[in-house]
């Protein structure tokens, strides 16, 4: 347990002291928040106050909507980009030789991009309820169980990535699928229920539907555990499904790669 | 307490640590290494090499604690995928690899423990650390307890030369320094046995001096070393035995001590039936 809290600190203080070190990168990534909760400020304003989806203010509808898509769709590609680079610089193989365990090492470094996707998605949701505005009602409790389980998928998408990735050398192609397709079906800017019936019924399959959801519960509504029992139950079918089974699959898939060679393909 | 009661309590890899600790460090028991070529979709487009490339045909040898083996061999003869097995990054197609008795298919997480690898064209380092920050990275992966740790990057920081570069970022670094760090990332484990896949080939004159009186002293201190070259300078000043590969099959495995470079040159060329344009050229 010592020994693994001590790998997390030396992967969290590896990417602290690369991110702090891209100079602008901070700048540009402040900036970037700042411009986006404007456009959907105004988006907002210009659509008037009569439109309140799922009976809520349009504009801290579409903050945590977008906050939590955003931070799903950007802590997988952080996660893949480690890894691609990890391969591009052969870093992949030398790592594969220390003492820490293949499929332990991609789960530290998968929570060590998620970590600073966190810190940006908490950055988004305080900029626009301080700067903006935007009212909300907290439930901390339910908060901190949507998230959790919230965090937990975004993990397993992660590893997903980072499978496909040693696999196929096509990682990408799981995050072009959030990227373009989830993020109507998922509620982040619209609620599901104006979807097309079929659409909709196909929305519900989604993970992300649920979980963008949950956290609009627990902000925006101040909706305690039983009120929102349902999606929770069904967040937690995904994760305790979606997390086993994407570790499994990355454990296959790095055996197969060292008993193809292709480890540092890409 | 009754004999097997003691061995019941021992788990089945401690038993197999303690066989291995009177058993050859590293063993290679007819291995075999094949790499499979599977062109993409739509291959007339642009045509790519169907089939296979065998890179390791049935290769057996033995490396004790503390010797110093050189594999010399043409490129694509299976130098690097020797060691890689031995790091386990490939996992073999037939026979076994052990080091320190413990196979490294199986107990991966054991062999991983005991062996530090260097490769050539070493830029698998986070450039936006310093080298110090990259050391102390890799020995928390590797386990390296704590109150050691500075204590150990100090030193193999030292013994490669890079103690005036330590807190320099690794992006600001020459090739040779590359290399340099990448030699003291497989030393600062303190590994029973060190991997280096032509370690020197980026290295100054002294620089490579100072590595071979190195290599010696770590052999003396019970490190089992195996390192592959195109040198025979090198082969001949730190090897303890040679082995010989041509695509993927040993050809020679034999003692080299105080061999000189030109006949170990002499013997390479004789045994690979290379053509040694440079000593009818130039006279070597």
């Amino acid at each position: 347990m010592i020994s693994t809290l001590d790998k997390l600190y030396a992967v969290l203080r590896r990417d602290l002291l690369t991110a702090v070190r891209h100079r602008s990168g901070f700048v540009l990534t402040l900036a970037g928040v700042l411009t986006e909760l404007a456009a959907f400020y105004f988006l907002s304003r210009a659509i008037g106050p009569g439109f309140r989806p799922d009976g809520l203010d349009y504009f801290p509808f579409l903050l945590v909507g977008t906050g939590v898509y955003t931070f799903f769709v950007m802590s997988t590609q952080a996660f893949l980009n480690a890894v691609q680079q990890a391969q591009q610089t052969g870093t992949l193989e030398v790592l594969m030789t220390t003492s820490t365990a293949p499929a332990e090492l991609i789960v530290l470094s998968s929570v060590s991009a998620f970590a600073g996707n966190l810190f940006n998605l908490t950055v988004y949701l305080v900029a626009g309820i301080a700067l903006f505005r935007a009212s909300i009602h907290v439930n901390f409790f339910s908060l901190l169980v949507a998230a959790t389980l919230c965090l937990t998928i975004a993990l397993a998408l992660g590893i997903a990535a980072a499978t496909f990735q040693v696999a196929f050398q096509k990682g990408s192609a799981l995050v072009w699928l959030l990227g373009s397709g989830a993020w109507f079906l998922s509620g982040a800017m619209f609620s599901i229920h104006s979807l097309p019936a079929p659409l909709e019924v196909f929305a519900r399959s989604f993970p992300l539907t649920y979980a963008v959801d949950s956290m609009r519960r627990a902000l925006l509504e101040g909706q305690s555990i039983s009120e929102m029992a349902s999606t929770l139950v069904i967040l937690t079918g995904f994760a305790v499904t979606l997390l086993p089974f994407a570790l499994a699959g990355l454990s296959f898939s790095l055996r197969r790669a060292r008993q193809n060679g292709t480890l540092s393909f890409y | 307490m009754r004999i097997d009661t003691i061995i019941q309590s021992l788990s089945r890899a401690s038993i197999c640590a303690v066989i291995g600790n009177f058993m050859e460090r590293v063993a290679f028991e007819s291995v075999g290494k094949v790499f499979r070529h599977r062109p993409a979709l739509f291959n007339w487009l642009g045509k790519e090499r169907e089939g296979q490339t065998v890179a390791l045909r049935n290769l057996s040898f033995s490396a004790a604690e503390g010797e110093v083996i050189v594999l010399l061999g043409p490129n694509g003869s299976g130098k690097t995928t020797t060691l890689k097995l031995i790091s386990t990054v490939l996992l073999p197609d037939a026979g076994v690899v052990r080091v320190g008795g413990f196979d490294a298919a199986r107990n991966a997480g054991e062999v991983r423990r005991q062996v530090g690898i260097a490769v050539a064209s070493e830029r698998s380092f986070f450039v936006r650390l310093s080298a110090r920050e990259n050391l102390n990275f890799f020995a928390a992966l590797d386990e390296v307890p704590h109150s050691q740790r500075n204590g150990r990057i100090d030193e193999v920081l030292h013994n490669t030369g890079l103690e005036e570069q330590a807190d320099t970022l690794v992006m600001k670094f020459s090739s040779g320094m590359y290399q340099r760090l990448g030699i003291a990332r497989a030393l600062v484990k303190q590994p029973s046995v060190l991997l280096l896949d032509e370690p020197t080939r980026s290295l100054d004159a002294a620089g490579t001096a100072h590595f071979w009186t190195m290599i010696r002293a770590l052999a003396q201190q019970r490190t089992t070393v195996l390192l592959a070259t195109h040198n025979f300078s090198e082969a001949s000043a730190i090897a303890d035995r040679l082995l010989l590969l041509r695509r993927g099959e040993l050809l020679a495995n034999r003692t080299s001590k105080g061999e000189s470079a030109e006949t170990l040159r002499a013997f390479y060329f004789g045994m690979t039936g290379e053509i040694d344009e440079a000593a009818s050229a130039f006279n070597v």
